[in-house]
């Protein structure tokens, strides 16, 4: 790569050629130092943080692991994080499922097909601030348009208090979600369907395979690659989930929506114990971490059996 | 499709013509479901941003009487939109500036260039960009570097979380321009620093596209990081605005809730169906290829 000038000025070649070997660090060195410094310094400089009693004010204290046995012995933990894996398998499948279905049903109906991906996609440009306040109304228990919708369709024995009860909230954040995010799963479905050529179906239709067989064995495998996509991203979108609960229900009612993004961000800015936050942040970058390997592991050790 | 295997698919179902239609119907009716349920929701907010609050209750479905426009210049002076809006374009535009400059040079260096540890530093990118960041030591790193309640702060905040990916989409772009363009640039005198610059920057505007609208909407959309670090109320920016009145005033006056939603959100939803194709590539474009 470097360029062969004449030898003629041995320790300007010599200079010029160790320049040119260090130029592309010069390249790179901008995005990686405001990368180093606010995200990869953090990851690490939060690890003595996690091993401190500190409010943010006064003198820090040094307790060694103390924080994260309190972690691991506190209920709240438990609650929280059971939570978190309610909320990941509601959204994951809730998303997975309509998104395929939809987009099956897309790729065959030619006509309007802009139409639909323009308007089933537009609420992600839409701010988890927006769509959590306009629902936290549509779920008001007395003028909500869901509750006067099920009354209009006389199924009042699902009118209930949709943020309210505790039996229910989670379940209502969960379909908030699954409503900002399934026409996004949907546009990358599709566009793992309209990859799969043609000939695959009609090889299989000459064999005699029904719709459904031709969707387990020529669809799902071929979508194979975009399904490890969209489960990956609804799964660690559900592990550091902040936005929804914060805004409609403040993790409440007693606790039935508190999850681990925001039991972090209560533990730290309502309560200042600092160190314990920190600590909680590494359980969560722990567990995250183990998610997302398991769950790639389990989704590509499937392609040897196949 | 052929017609014979139609005609043979037709038969065995003891001519059921009208099964093809059918179907056709069953997809329609399902499409246009889930495109209500999405689309409803959104409307019907915009028609509440016109109704007197007495209307919101009495009145759910139907139209407002007269469009009460004083919702909006209510919620204009009240939550002090017009301000909000502006922090929000300067964090905005300033965040796709930054991403947009730092991750190219990056990305065409990772494209183009061999050099030790590329990779190493490609994977680090990999394995951390997904990463939860622990928000105690983060915040206390802005407290430090003062850089807390500013728009500096904000901005590098934000484009510190898009700059990874920013990087492979731009990698990705670069890889596609031949190898010649830059070699016959550099023969014609230009230093590989201004060959990138005049010549391959000029043909990059798809990628800037991409990144700028990725980088964008993640920005105007921002909430946790305006959350964490702005103080004042000068500096908030629109997400944190909203969120802020709807604790004050919200329980109280919700028409003035809806029209701010609707500030917020409309002139975004018009920009997007207006630019669909390049907002849809965009925004997955770090879920699929190409």
């Amino acid at each position: 790569m470097p360029a062969t000038a004449k030898p003629k000025n041995a320790p300007l070649k010599e200079w010029l050629r160790r320049a040119s070997k260090l130029s592309p660090y010069l390249w790179i060195l901008p995005a990686l130092t405001v990368y180093g410094i606010f995200k990869l310094y953090p990851l690490v400089s939060g690890l003595q943080m996690s091993l401190l009693r500190w409010d943010g004010i006064e003198e820090p204290r040094y307790i060694g692991l103390r924080n994260f046995q309190r972690i691991l012995s506190d209920e709240m933990t438990a609650t929280v994080l059971m939570n978190n894996v309610h909320y990941a398998v509601g959204t994951v499948v809730g998303k997975i499922v309509l998104s395929l279905f939809l987009a099956i049903l897309l790729h065959q109906a030619l006509r309007g097909r802009t139409f639909y991906r323009t308007s089933l996609f537009m609420p992600v440009v839409m701010s988890f601030v927006v769509v959590g306040v306009l629902w936290s109304w549509l779920f008001n228990p007395q003028f909500g348009l869901i509750n006067s919708l099920l009354r209009g369709l006389g199924l009042d024995f699902l009118v209930q208090d949709w943020l309210g009860d505790a039996a229910v909230a989670l379940n209502s954040l969960i379909l908030v979600d699954i409503w900002k995010w399934y026409g996004f799963h949907m546009v990358i479905f599709l566009a793992g369907l309209q990859s799969i050529p043609d000939e695959l179906y009609e090889a299989a239709r000459i064999d005699g395979a029904s719709v459904w067989q031709q969707f387990l064995h020529v669809t799902l495998p071929m979508l194979h690659p975009v399904m490890i996509v969209n489960v990956t991203i609804s799964v660690m979108g559900a592990f550091n989930v902040f936005d929804i609960p914060f805004i409609m229900t403040a993790g409440g009612p007693a606790n039935a929506t508190n999850v681990m993004a925001l039991h972090i961000y209560i533990r730290g800015f309502k309560f200042y114990r600092f160190g314990f936050s920190a600590a909680l942040s590494y359980v969560l970058l722990v567990i995250v971490t183990l998610v997302a390997a398991i769950q790639l592991k389990l989704m590509t050790s499937g392609d040897n059996t196949d | 499709m052929s017609a014979a295997q139609f005609s043979r698919q037709a038969a065995k179902r003891q001519g059921v013509y009208w099964r093809p239609l059918l179907v056709k119907v069953f997809n329609h009716s399902i499409l246009i479901l889930f495109t209500v349920i999405i689309v409803y929701p959104v409307l019907w907010m915009i028609l509440a941003s016109f109704k007197t609050p007495g209307e919101l209750i009495s009145n759910i479905w139907g139209l407002p009487a007269s469009p009460a426009y004083q919702n909006y210049a209510d919620a204009w002076e009240k939550a002090r939109l017009g301000r909000a809006l502006l922090n929000s374009g300067i964090v905005s535009i300033g965040a796709v500036l930054l991403v947009v400059c730092l991750s190219s040079i990056a990305g065409y260096a990772f494209a183009k260039f061999s050099f030790r540890f590329s990779t190493v530093i490609l994977l680090v990118f990999v394995f951390t960009m997904q990463a939860p960041v622990p928000i105690i030591p983060f915040y206390v790193l802005f407290v430090r570097l003062k850089l807390t309640d500013s728009y500096l702060g904000l901005i590098l905040a934000i484009a510190s979380g898009t700059i990874p990916l920013s990087i492979f989409i731009f990698q990705a772009f670069f890889r596609s321009i031949p190898n010649e363009l830059r070699e016959a640039a550099k023969i014609d005198g230009c230093s590989e620093f201004s060959a990138f610059l005049r010549v391959v920057m000029p043909i990059s505007g798809p990628a800037v596209a991409t990144v700028s609208i990725l980088t964008f909407v993640g920005a105007w959309n921002e909430y946790f990081m305006p959350l964490l670090l702005i103080r004042s109320d000068e500096l908030r920016p629109l997400t944190l605005t909203i969120q802020v009145f709807f604790l004050q005033f919200g329980r109280a006056e919700w028409n003035v809730i809806f029209a701010t939603l609707s500030i917020a959100s409309i002139p975004m939803i018009v920009i997007y169906v207006l630019l669909q194709r390049w907002f849809i590539r965009g925004l997955t474009s770090g879920s699929i290829k190409g």
